[in-house]
C-alpha cells in the first residue's frame, strides 16, 4: 500500500504584473493512499490547480510552509521527473504541444523511463498494451502516430491525457480538471479509462468544479477546497450536496469568511 | 623572383604535373593574381577574419590511405567516395552511363569533358567575389563533376561520401559542380567527415547548374572534425520553370563560415533552401542563406532551425532579395535559433531586400530558451531531462527535418543529430 500525504502546505506564486509574491495555498492538508480516489471540489480560484502543480513540481510554484510526502519520503526537494518515476502521474488542463515527436514514441519513451535499461519494454509488449488502451479509450490507431498533442482538439488532448495514464500506469494519478470541455460521451469514454485503473495499486485525486464527473468515477472522499484550504471533507454525498446548494451555501454554514470569484459585488 | 611570381611558377608545376589542360592552368594563374588583390568576405553580425582558411602552402598533389572498406558494387547505388584528394570509388550503372550521364572526379571532367567543364565551372560562383572564392580556383586540388543530359530522370540518388583527411598537413580544396540539363531530375546526397585532427582549412564549394525546368534535389550531411576551419559557398543558378531543393545538416565539430546561394534566374523557377545547424563546444558558425528572385513569378523559401549548446556561437542570417521587375514573385524565411546554456550566443536575422511591388514576402525569426512548458510536459512523464531537452530540440528541428524527401537521409540526420546533442549535453 503507498501513501501520499500533504502535510500544512502553504505556497506562493509570483504574479506577472506587480511581481509580489502572493500566497495561493494557505495551509492544505491531505492523506490518501492507494485503492482510494479522492477528488477535491472547489470554486474558481481557489487554489484546486495550485495543489496539483505543487505535488507534481511544477517550477512555477514556491512552498514557503509544509511538506508533500510519498510513502513517507519528501518529494518536494525533487526534479519532476523523479517524482514522476517515484509513480507520480499529472493528467493536466493544458497539456503542450510537441512536434517531431510522436506520441507513440513518447510513451514508450515514457514507459522506459521507469524501467532498467536492460529491460526495455520490448516492441510487441509495447503495441500490444497500447492496442488495447486505444480501444479502451475510443482512439484510433492514427493518434499514436501523429506528433504529440499537435493540432488535437480539446476532446482528444483529454483523451491522450488518460491514454497516458494507462500506459504508464502510475501509483498516483492527479486529474486536473478532466471533464473540462468535454461532452458527454467524451466524459464516459474518460471516466471508463479511469475506472479501469481502479484497485489495489492505484490511488487518484480528482480535481473537479462540477460534481457531473463524480457520477461516472464515484470518489471514496470528497474535499471542499475554499481560499487555499480545505474546509471539509467526507462521502461521495457532500459533491451531492454542493451540487443541489452550491459553494455560497456551504460557505455560509461553515461560516467562513471568503469572497467567491464568481461572486457579484 | 617576386612572391606571386614565384607562387605561379609552383602553380604551373603542378597543374602539369596533374596533366591538366592549358585554360584550368589559366584559371589558376589569374586566380592567384586576384588573391593579391582581393579581400576576405564579409558576414553580418559574424567575426571570423583571423580565422586560418587559407593554408600557407603550395598546391601538393598527396595521396591519402584508402583502405576503407571495399563496398560491393551494386548496380542499383551510384556512389562516389573520396579521401582528401583521392577517388577511392566511383560508379555509376552502365544504363546511365549509355543515357549520357557523367560522374567523375573534377579534373578528369576539365581533361575529358573540357567542353562542359569551361562552360559551367565557377560560372555561379566567381572567382573574383573574394579572397576565398580566388583561393578556391587557384589552388583547387579535388571535386566531382556531375552531368545530367536533357530529359533524363535518375530515380536513385548519387550518394556522395567525401572523407577531409586530417593525417596530414593539407587542406581541402574542393569543388562539386552538378550540371542538370534541361527537363532533367537529379537527387545528389553528400556525406562530408574528417579523419585525422592535423589542423587545415576545409574550402569547400558546390554549384549547381538547374537548367530550365530541371529539377536537383542536393542533401549534405556536414561532419567535418574539430580542427578544421571551414569556408564553404553553396549556389545555385536556377533556369526557367527548374525547381531546387538545398536540405543542409550543418554539424561540423570545427569553426565554419559560409553561404548558401539561390538565384532564381528564369521565370517560375523555385528554390527552397532549408538548413538545420547544432554547434557544441567552443565552436563559432555563422551562415549566410541567400534567395535571390531575379525572374518574374519566382518563388524563393528559407527555412533554418539551429541549436546553439555549451558555450558556443550560432549566427543564421537569412537574406531574401527580390530584384526590380521580378513581377509575382514570393520570398518567404523563417530563422530560429534554440539557446540551451548562459554561455551560448546566437542570433538569426532576417533581412528582406525587396524592389519590386507586386510580390509576397514574409519571414519569421526567434531566438531563445528551449520551451519551458514543454519540458516541464515530457519530464512530468518521468522523461529525464536530458532526454527530454533532446526530445524538444527535435521537434524545434522537426519542420526542417521533416522536409527531407530522402527518409534514410533524414534518419541519418537524426543519428547525428542524437549523438551531436548527446555529446554536447554532458558539460551542461
Amino acid at each position: 500500500m503507498a501513501t501520499l500525504e500533504v502535510r500544512d502546505l502553504h505556497v506562493s506564486v509570483k504574479d506577472e504584473e506587480s511581481k509580489k509574491e502572493k500566497e495561493i495555498l494557505k495551509g492544505v492538508n491531505l492523506k490518501m493512499q492507494t485503492g482510494e480516489i479522492h477528488a477535491i471540489m472547489g470554486p474558481n480560484g481557489t487554489g484546486k490547480s495550485t495543489l496539483s502543480q505543487t505535488i507534481m513540481g511544477q517550477p512555477g510554484y514556491k512552498i514557503t510552509q509544509g511538506d508533500i510526502l510519498l510513502n513517507g519520503e519528501s518529494i518536494i526537494d525533487m526534479p519532476v521527473d523523479e517524482r514522476a518515476r517515484k509513480g507520480l502521474f499529472l493528467a493536466m488542463q493544458y497539456p503542450a504541444e510537441i512536434q517531431g515527436v510522436t506520441n507513440a514514441e513518447f510513451l514508450r519513451a515514457a514507459i522506459n523511463a521507469r524501467r532498467a535499461d536492460d529491460d526495455q519494454i520490448s516492441v510487441m509488449d509495447f503495441i500490444k498494451k497500447l492496442d488495447k488502451n486505444l480501444a479502451l479509450l475510443d482512439m484510433s490507431q492514427k493518434m499514436t502516430e501523429r506528433y504529440l498533442n499537435e493540432g488535437f482538439s480539446g476532446g482528444e488532448k483529454k483523451r491522450n491525457e488518460i491514454l497516458q495514464l494507462l500506459m504508464i500506469e502510475p501509483t498516483f494519478a492527479i486529474l486536473d480538471e478532466i471533464d473540462s470541455g468535454l461532452d458527454i460521451d467524451a466524459l464516459k469514454v474518460v471516466s471508463k479509462g479511469v475506472n479501469s485503473m481502479r484497485g489495489d495499486n492505484f490511488g487518484s485525486l480528482i480535481i473537479t468544479h462540477y460534481q457531473r464527473l463524480l457520477n461516472y468515477i464515484v470518489p471514496d472522499t470528497v474535499h471542499v477546497m475554499m481560499d487555499g484550504r480545505i474546509v471539509k471533507t467526507g462521502g461521495p454525498e457532500l459533491a451531492k450536496k454542493l451540487e443541489d446548494e452550491g459553494y455560497a451555501g456551504l460557505r455560509d454554514e461553515l461560516g467562513l469568511d471568503i469572497k467567491l470569484v464568481d461572486d457579484e459585488d | 623572383m617576386t612572391d606571386l611570381a614565384e607562387a605561379k611558377e609552383q602553380l604551373t608545376q603542378a597543374s602539369q604535373q596533374n596533366n591538366e589542360p592549358a585554360p584550368l592552368l589559366q584559371r589558376r594563374l589569374a586566380a592567384r593574381e586576384l588573391m593579391t588583390k582581393l579581400r576576405l568576405p564579409r558576414m553580418q553580425r559574424f567575426k571570423f577574419h583571423d580565422w586560418p582558411l587559407i593554408a600557407d602552402q603550395p598546391l601538393n598533389w598527396v595521396l591519402s590511405a584508402t583502405d576503407l572498406e571495399q563496398l560491393t558494387p551494386d548496380d542499383e547505388v551510384i556512389r562516389v567516395t573520396q579521401v582528401g584528394q583521392t577517388t577511392v570509388h566511383i560508379h555509376i550503372p552502365d544504363k546511365l552511363k549509355a543515357a549520357g550521364v557523367i560522374l567523375t572526379d573534377i579534373f578528369t571532367a576539365a581533361r575529358e569533358h573540357s567542353d562542359l567543364f569551361e562552360r559551367y565551372f565557377m560560372t555561379a560562383i566567381k572567382a573574383d567575389e573574394n579572397l576565398l572564392t580566388a583561393y578556391h580556383q587557384a589552388y583547387l586540388n579535388a571535386g566531382l563533376f556531375l552531368y545530367v543530359p536533357k530529359d533524363v530522370v535518375i530515380e536513385k540518388p548519387i550518394e556522395a561520401e567525401l572523407i577531409q583527411d586530417n593525417t596530414q598537413d593539407e587542406p581541402l580544396i574542393s569543388h562539386i559542380l552538378v550540371v542538370a540539363d534541361r527537363g532533367s531530375k537529379v537527387k545528389f546526397i553528400q556525406h562530408l567527415t574528417t579523419v585525422g585532427d592535423h589542423a587545415n582549412p576545409a574550402n569547400m564549394m558546390i554549384e549547381l547548374i538547374a537548367r530550365d525546368s530541371s529539377e536537383i534535389d542536393f542533401s549534405s550531411l556536414d561532419e567535418l572534425g574539430a580542427s578544421t576551419h571551414t569556408y564553404f559557398k553553396r549556389r545555385a543558378d536556377i533556369g526557367r520553370d527548374a525547381h531546387v531543393e538545398w536540405a543542409v545538416g550543418l554539424m561540423n565539430d570545427g569553426d565554419t563560415v559560409g553561404d548558401m546561394d539561390s538565384e532564381l534566374l528564369g521565370e517560375g523557377g523555385y528554390a527552397n533552401s532549408k538548413m538545420i545547424a547544432v554547434t557544441t563546444r567552443h565552436q563559432e558558425v555563422g551562415v549566410n542563406n541567400r534567395v535571390t528572385n531575379h525572374g518574374k513569378h519566382t518563388t524563393g523559401l528559407i527555412n533554418q532551425r539551429g541549436v546553439i549548446l555549451e558555450n558556443s556561437e550560432l549566427i543564421f542570417n537569412g537574406i531574401g532579395q527580390i530584384i526590380h521587375g521580378a513581377h509575382g514573385s514570393k520570398a518567404d524565411q523563417q530563422n530560429r535559433v534554440l539557446i540551451m546554456s548562459d554561455q551560448a550566443r546566437g542570433d538569426a536575422n532576417p533581412i528582406l531586400l525587396i524592389d519590386e511591388n507586386d510580390v509576397e514576402a514574409g519571414h519569421a525569426a526567434s531566438v531563445g530558451p528551449v520551451d519551458p512548458h514543454q519540458m516541464y510536459y515530457l519530464m512530468s512523464r518521468g522523461i529525464p531531462r536530458k532526454q527530454a531537452e533532446r526530445m524538444v530540440i527535435r521537434g524545434f528541428l522537426g519542420a526542417v527535418l521533416s522536409a527531407i524527401p530522402a527518409a534514410d537521409v533524414r534518419n541519418k540526420l537524426v543519428d547525428i543529430l542524437e549523438r551531436k546533442l548527446t555529446d554536447g549535453q554532458q558539460y551542461q
